[in-house]
């Protein structure tokens, strides 16, 4: 922190940028914009220990204020921070290194909706359920069904390169995504081409996708929307077997079946969070299926992936277990079912090839809970995000008596980390793959990307060269 | 059932993100301590010492709308606005709330209400009928209850009028004033046993949700079994649907919105009958505002019209920025505080106010009369 003259200096520079009502350096504000949804911060502030806080909060209400403020961050070399809905878990919009915190939720218009070429077009601050609701009002969606769409700005759905519930079928946000309006640290507003796939030169759009605004700010999306669905037929299928069950979701991508959703349970959440959730009392791997569009071809895609299921003996449970499931699919993430304080967790999230998956769910399950055993730790995982070529296994660690001292606790939370994020890298997975990177990971990059490294720290370097972006994010910095 | 412990409930939401797409005092500041995750850690933080309490604590937490919107939406139904109004009374003891709210607290002991001084009209007749008038009412929107007698008579109810110039214990409760809720609310009580009433009508769904659900889980105040709650909306549509109400609709073409009022979200079930009562006078279809129904936000007539008037104004400007977005040249509700305040700033986005029981009152047909 800057004190006296200049903090004063600073602080009426950003004033005239974004008026006095919208620049914060109270207290309540700072430790409030001190932590995100992350369990890092949380532990921490829960523990009566102060974390590193913003120096000074704006509220800018354009891409124009947005650009002043990076020119004033760089005169005077601060750290600047993007925030949206603060609901990463990695802690990736966390305050690191103080300075000038930009919360985005000011931007928050939709400038746009094209029901002829089925895009919207809305500031990045919207959060991601006000833009549903004003989509569904015409009869279109945004298919990116996060958990965190509540809470989580259109911003924050691309920066950490998110995945919701039914990307099975429609992608990645970053799959939906057309283009983008970024100011680069520079203070330079820059619009990527209109469209994605075209030839005219190499595809830059996409470094601002997963930088987690190490590169800049996304201030305007285009994003390619669906009509609502004329039905989702949802159904839940058991499995004794997991192995099975991966068999199952791998044949139904294969063949190309387009399924909307394949959540597949492990056999330990289906006894701990389903059972919580939904109160089936059930044991093995339980399965959600969900076909979604033309009634009839939605029909014919389901017999034909249960028909799979069949073949693999798999139990059908009907449609009432999937039809809960899906109303009730966020419940998983309110207090107190949710995971919460005091226990320790982490989502250690990861992806990998068919050929791959179930070994490197087995190694990360079993060096978890051989090295954490003296802990009581549980693994726990569910594979939820399925392509062509491979799925996505949402793994989780769960320590219910972590130590109480606040170091000694996130000590223990990186040691359990290294040893899940070791099996992740050794057995051939991503070290995530929609969570983000944040802070949480960053020590992991140099080691997942190895000799790419370097070249993207070369690009950080010319486009950042300052540093000011989000610093010790994403890797950059570490 | 009385909330024990309500604070208790910020442990759940000081981390928890999943309301905040409802929140009004969020969406018009659009800033994160201004939510209800915001206000969570905030209460959580003061009773860990990682914040002070001091005053700048107090207009964080005197800055939520008690509007119940984050409550309504949350799967576990977390009573954060039960919490956040027992941080206020914290405050108020620890002589930190605004000052306004000590003034507000001397009024409400004195006058019964925030506006006039002048005492509660006592309770002069006896019958099966009461209506419950309140301060907005009588004070700010007199209108409103001259327009429900004259429904009323029409179907032939002459009601005992309780509570008229005295509030109904709401705004007390929400400014952290639990001992003078309590009071307000035990006189209504009395002036309804004095009346001998069974059933009890109130002209906005605040009235109603005081009534069968904050007096009970804030001030731990039973309301008597024998005694029935009817929200006057969805009696009148009932009279309607009887065919003991007709009206003659309005033929003038313009376009209008309905304002699901303060505290709507609260009470369920209740959308339906004001919209039907409007298309009953209204011959042209009515606009929908965005932020309505299940996920209505409030006028500014909450306690936070007192503590933070300039966020209370946002939020009837919203209302009002909502309907004429929707096109609407004319805006539609029944809550008389509500109305009062849509009225203030109407002017400014080019919007006609009319009270749904006014429009109601003025259109009875002949044979209703």
């Amino acid at each position: 922190m800057r004190r006296g003259i200049q903090s004063e200096m600073i602080r009426s520079e950003l004033e005239e940028v974004v008026g006095e009502a919208f620049i914060s350096t109270r207290e309540s504000d700072k430790l409030v914009y001190s932590t995100d949804w992350s369990w890092m911060p949380q532990m921490w502030l829960d523990r009566g220990e102060r974390l590193a806080t913003p120096d000074y909060i704006v509220h800018p209400a354009s891409a124009e204020e947005i650009s002043q403020i990076m020119k004033i961050a760089n005169s005077y070399h601060i750290p600047v921070v993007p925030w949206g809905g603060g609901s990463g878990s990695q802690g990736g919009a966390l305050p690191t290194y103080g300075g000038i915190l930009v919360d985005t939720k000011r931007m928050n218009k939709i400038i746009e909706i094209d029901e002829k070429s089925l895009t919207v077009t809305a500031e990045a601050g919207i959060i991601g359920t006000q833009l549903e609701w004003a989509l569904n009002e015409k009869g279109l969606t945004l298919p990116h069904y996060a958990a965190s769409s509540n809470c989580a700005t259109l911003g924050g759905y691309l920066a950490p390169r998110g995945t919701g519930t039914i990307s099975t079928k429609y992608g990645k946000a970053e799959d939906m995504v057309l283009s983008m309006e970024v100011v680069l640290p520079n203070g330079s507003v820059i619009q990527t081409p209109q469209v994605p796939q075209h030839a005219a030169g190499p595809d830059f759009f996409r470094l601002f996708l997963g930088a987690e605004g190490t590169f800049g700010i996304i201030t305007k999306a285009t994003m390619q929307v669906d009509y609502l669905p004329e039905t989702r037929l949802l159904r839940a299928l058991l499995f004794d077997d997991l192995s099975k069950a991966l068999e199952a979701g791998r044949l139904m991508m294969t063949r190309r079946l387009n399924p909307m959703v394949i959540r597949l349970y492990d056999p330990d959440s289906t006894v701990s969070r389903v059972r919580r959730i939904l109160g089936y009392e059930l044991e093995g791997a339980y399965m959600v299926l969900g076909f979604d569009g033309d009634e009839d071809l939605a029909a014919l895609q389901e017999k034909k992936a249960r028909e799979i299921c069949r073949e693999l003996d798999a139990q059908d449970l009907g449609r009432e277990p999937g039809e809960k499931w899906w109303n009730h699919r966020y419940d998983f993430y309110y207090p107190p079912q949710s995971l919460k304080l005091p226990w320790m967790y982490g989502t250690t999230e990861t992806i990998t090839t068919y050929d791959k998956i179930e070994n490197l769910y087995w190694s990360e399950k079993r060096a978890v809970e051989e090295e954490f055993a003296d802990w009581n730790v549980s693994f726990i995982g569910h594979f939820s995000h399925w392509f062509h070529w491979g799925v996505m296994l949402y793994s989780r660690f769960i320590i219910e008596e972590p130590p109480e001292d606040a170091e000694a606790a996130l000590r223990l939370h990186n040691r359990v980390w290294d040893t899940a994020m070791t099996a992740v890298m050794e057995n051939g997975g991503m070290i995530n793959e929609h969570h983000g990177v944040g802070l949480k990971l960053a020590r992991y990059m140099r080691r997942q990307y190895g000799d790419a490294w370097p070249f993207l720290e070369t690009l950080k370097n010319a486009i950042d060269p300052n540093g000011i972006m989000n610093p010790g994010k994403v890797g950059f910095g570490v | 059932m009385q909330i024990e412990n309500p604070m208790a409930t910020t442990e759940n939401c000081r981390y928890c993100l999943m309301c905040r797409h409802t929140c009004p005092v969020g969406h018009v500041t659009r800033k994160e301590t201004l939510s209800p995750h915001g206000w969570g850690l905030t209460i959580a933080s003061l009773k860990r010492g990682v914040l002070p309490w001091d005053e700048e604590a107090a207009d964080v937490i005197y800055s939520c709308a008690d509007c119940g919107n984050c409550r309504s939406h949350c799967v576990t139904d977390q009573p954060l606005p039960t919490a956040i109004a027992a941080a206020r009374a914290e405050l108020v003891e620890k002589d930190l709330a605004p000052a306004i709210v000590y003034e507000i607290d001397a009024a409400l002991q004195k006058w019964g209400n925030p506006y006039e001084e002048q005492a509660p009209q006592s309770v002069t007749a006896q019958g099966d009928v009461a209506l419950f008038v309140g301060d907005e009412a009588h004070y700010v929107w007199p209108s409103a209850l001259e327009a429900a007698l004259t429904l009323l008579g029409a179907v032939g109810v002459e009601p005992v009028l309780i509570g008229v110039g005295r509030n109904n214990g709401y705004l007390a409760s929400s400014l952290g004033l639990p001992e003078t809720a309590a009071a307000l609310a035990r006189q209504t009580l009395e002036e309804l046993e004095e009346a001998g009433a069974t059933r009890l009508l109130l002209l906005s769904a605040g009235d109603y949700y005081t009534f069968s659900q904050l007096l009970d889980e804030r001030l731990g105040i039973s309301w008597p079994e024998e005694v029935e709650l009817l929200e006057f909306v969805p009696y009148l549509l009932e009279k309607l649907d009887a065919d003991l109400l007709s009206f003659a609709p309005v033929e003038d073409g313009m376009p209008t919105a309905y304002v699901d009022p303060t505290h709507s979200v609260r009470v369920d079930g209740r959308d339906e009958a004001p919209r039907k009562l409007l298309s009953a006078v209204i011959s042209s279809p009515t606009r929908e505002l965005f932020w309505r129904e299940e996920r209505a936000h409030p006028c500014g007539n909450l306690a936070l019209q007192f503590t933070q008037p300039d966020i209370a104004d946002h939020l009837t400007f919203a209302r009002l920025d909502d309907a004429r977005q929707r096109g609407a040249k004319r805006v539609v509700t029944e809550d008389p505080g509500c109305l009062a305040h849509l009225q203030r700033h109407a002017g400014r986005f080019g919007l006609e106010v009319q009270g749904l029981y006014e429009l109601l009152a003025a259109q009875l047909s002949d044979d209703s009369r």
